[in-house]
């Protein structure tokens, strides 16, 4: 596509890929459980949430967990810990499965109304030297159908998320390119 | 051709202001008349205390001027001639403008005061008498004792009224259509509930946020700036924790006074009216917040700044506009608490203090016109309802603009705003407004016992030489009045 960038952050701008800035605030709109994983708190919690359904477990299996029925047991009641690398299992399962609950309701709120109004922040030249500075303005720009967008985030697909932002963001008009990385954007649903 | 005749139809329409006589006449013509301030406000289109604003010696200006001073030389008039009744406008002789066109640029019979210099003139233009030279006009403006002043009696004559109002360049397209918002809410909910007040208010307070935002989008019709309502927002404005809170300290005072003044009987508690929904006015940044650093602060930007307060040596009598802070050092403070800062360390002020150290400041280009309208609409709705003692309208009103302030930060009761700056800024506003009112007492030579929260002020002697009572939102109201304890003397 002409309008790409090929090489981000060559004179010096900053800030990163519109669809990761979605999926930030997609994550916080998701809700997930506030103590870190690392707390015996957070760590409990999450396990509670894997294994209290079927897609629970099947969430555990798929991210790659495979510890006996017996193991699982022994992090619930807090006998046993998880290694570091069950950890880092543990939080994509449970993330998987958070997004994978909350996008229908989430969907929902964000189609609702005739979509949802996004405020684009554009990136920091602040670094750039003048000669290569360029007019850019805060934008914003109304998504009336989020449903290729949260399909890609629940699923956790980067690629199928960023394609489905910038088919969205085209709508800018023909300075789209200009906001495919971005400081921001904001939303709410 | 269009845009000359634009240009004449402005040139014609360009005049001097009307002139108005002094201030202390302007309520004995009105009182004269039996009329109440009501009554005239209702005419002119301005809310009653305006009125109070011009007979106390406040100009205005513009139409209003002219539909002002129309009356007021309408009251001489009447008043020198009071058994006749006065001639109808339309039929009015002096009234040029039921003229043709062709008679109308004639000489006058007899000369009329010049609407430019107000001395006699024997020539017209569209009706209205003036010189037709600059010469014998120019030299008697800067003179005005020697024109005939407009009470004297004999060549009082009313300026012509104009045809239709001045073209004006900006003509506020949403006057009419934004109030009828919150009556029309007022009207559903009491048909709804069968005329159940308090069910009825009930549910006008639930739904007063997304009623408040809706208002908030017909206000802004047309209007310069956008709200930008998800800025990507400094870590200093994040809470730290669920229950916890950012950086930002907002100034809320919390004093009182430890000895009364010899002397003091009785002590007035008085409440400021609609603290936050005056504190809606106040420099707001428009976008998102920027990083400086260095002690250089812009009248043309708001946000927040790292200060090092100036030390406050007046404890006793008078609260420190920071707020009972005890921790030294430097601290996040919005812009009108540096403003307030900065205006003490001047000399009008005394200076009461040095002025604050920026060290860091989060801004961005400020109005403080965002929600002007949104202000001006909710205070006549709160005024209209005071007038016709229509509580429900009052605490759908009191609860839209109280919601609003509260939940435009990071609150999920209001998701279209997420402005933690905002919130701060008005709410410290609210308390520097509470700040400025003591030291008015203060000043006045009165006794501030005790500054709280956003809205209470405890004075000791006659406080009704500072402040006047009422429900207005430049009035005060009174709380309370007690008695110290013996042993506080």
């Amino acid at each position: 596509m002409p309008d790409r960038t090929h090489d981000f952050g060559h004179y010096g701008a900053k800030g990163e890929r519109g669809s990761e800035a979605a999926a930030r605030v997609l994550d916080s709109l998701a809700g997930y459980i506030a103590s870190p994983l690392t707390s015996p708190r957070g760590l409990s919690a999450r396990l509670r949430y894997l294994t209290r359904s079927a897609a629970g477990h099947n969430a555990i299996r798929q991210a790659g967990i495979t510890v006996t029925p017996r193991t699982l047991k022994a992090w619930l009641t807090g006998t046993q810990r998880p290694n570091k690398a069950n950890l880092a299992k543990i939080d994509t399962a449970y993330r998987t499965l958070r997004r994978h609950n909350v996008a229908r309701h989430l969907l929902r709120r964000l189609n609702a109304n005739g979509g949802t109004r996004v405020e684009i922040h554009p990136l920091d030249q602040s670094h750039v030297p003048a000669p290569h500075q360029r007019v850019l303005e805060y934008r914003r720009l109304n998504i009336r159908t989020w449903d290729a967008i949260i399909d890609a985030w629940s699923q956790g697909d980067p690629q199928a998320l960023d394609s489905a932002w910038i088919d969205q963001i085209v709508n800018l008009g023909s300075q789209w390119g200009k906001y495919e990385y971005v400081t921001s954007v904001g939303f709410a649903a | 051709m269009t845009d000359f005749d634009a240009i004449d139809a402005l040139l014609a329409a360009a005049r001097q202001p009307a002139a108005l006589p002094p201030a202390e006449q302007r309520r004995a013509l009105r009182q004269a008349l039996n009329l109440s301030r009501t009554q005239l406000a209702q005419a002119l289109g301005v809310s009653p205390s305006t009125i109070g604003g011009w007979e106390q010696g406040r100009d205005p200006s513009g139409e209003i001027r002219e539909k002002y001073a129309y009356f007021l030389t309408g009251a001489q008039k009447r008043l020198h001639t009071p058994t006749e009744t006065p001639p109808h406008p339309t039929t009015d002789p002096t009234d040029r403008h039921s003229t043709t066109a062709a008679d109308e640029d004639e000489p006058l019979p007899t000369p009329q005061p010049c609407v430019l210099c107000g001395a006699p003139a024997t020539d017209q233009v569209e009706g209205y008498p003036q010189h037709l030279h600059p010469a014998d006009c120019t030299p008697q403006a800067p003179n005005p004792p020697d024109t005939p002043h407009p009470e004297a009696p004999a060549p009082a004559t009313p300026p012509p009224r104009h045809p239709q109002p001045p073209a004006r360049h900006r003509t506020p397209q949403n006057q009419g259509r934004t109030p009828e918002l919150i009556t029309q809410a007022v009207h559903e909910a009491l048909d709804t509930h069968a005329g159940d007040l308090g069910a009825a208010t009930a549910e006008l307070q639930r739904r007063a946020i997304p009623d408040a935002m809706a208002l908030l989008d017909a206000c802004r019709t047309g209007a310069r700036y956008d709200i930008v309502g998800h800025p990507p927002l400094p870590d200093i404005l994040r809470k730290k924790s669920a229950h916890g809170a950012d950086e930002v300290w907002e100034a809320r005072p919390h004093w009182a006074r430890h000895d009364a003044p010899p002397g003091t009987t009785e002590i007035t508690a008085l409440d400021i009216n609609g603290a936050y929904l005056s504190a809606l006015k106040t420099h707001l940044p428009l976008g998102a917040l920027e990083h400086s650093t260095g002690n250089v602060h812009s009248r043309r930007r708001s946000g927040i700044h790292l200060i090092t307060p100036p030390d406050w040596d007046h404890h006793p009598h008078l609260p420190n506009p920071l707020g009972n802070r005890e921790e030294p050092g430097p601290v996040w403070v919005t812009e009108p608490t540096l403003r307030l800062l900065q205006r003490l360390a001047t000399e009008p002020y005394g200076p009461l203090c040095d002025p604050p150290v920026i060290h860091e400041s989060w801004t961005s280009g400020s109005t403080e016109q965002l929600f002007e309208k949104f202000r001006q609409t909710l205070r006549d709705a709160r005024e209209k309802a005071i007038t016709e003692e229509d509580e429900v309208t009052l605490e759908y009103v009191k609860s839209m603009y109280s919601k609003f302030v509260s939940t435009m930060g990071e609150s999920n009761y209001n998701r279209e705003l997420y402005r933690p700056d905002w919130m701060h800024i008005i709410r410290s506003q609210a308390f520097v407004n509470l700040w400025l009112k003591a030291h008015k007492a203060h000043t006045a030579g009165l006794a501030v016992m005790r500054v709280m929260g956003t809205d209470e002020l405890h004075i000791a002697g006659d406080w009704r030489q500072a402040f006047t009572e009422g429900r207005d939102v430049t009035q005060v109201k009174v709380k309370d009045v007690y008695t110290l304890p013996a042993g506080r003397h």
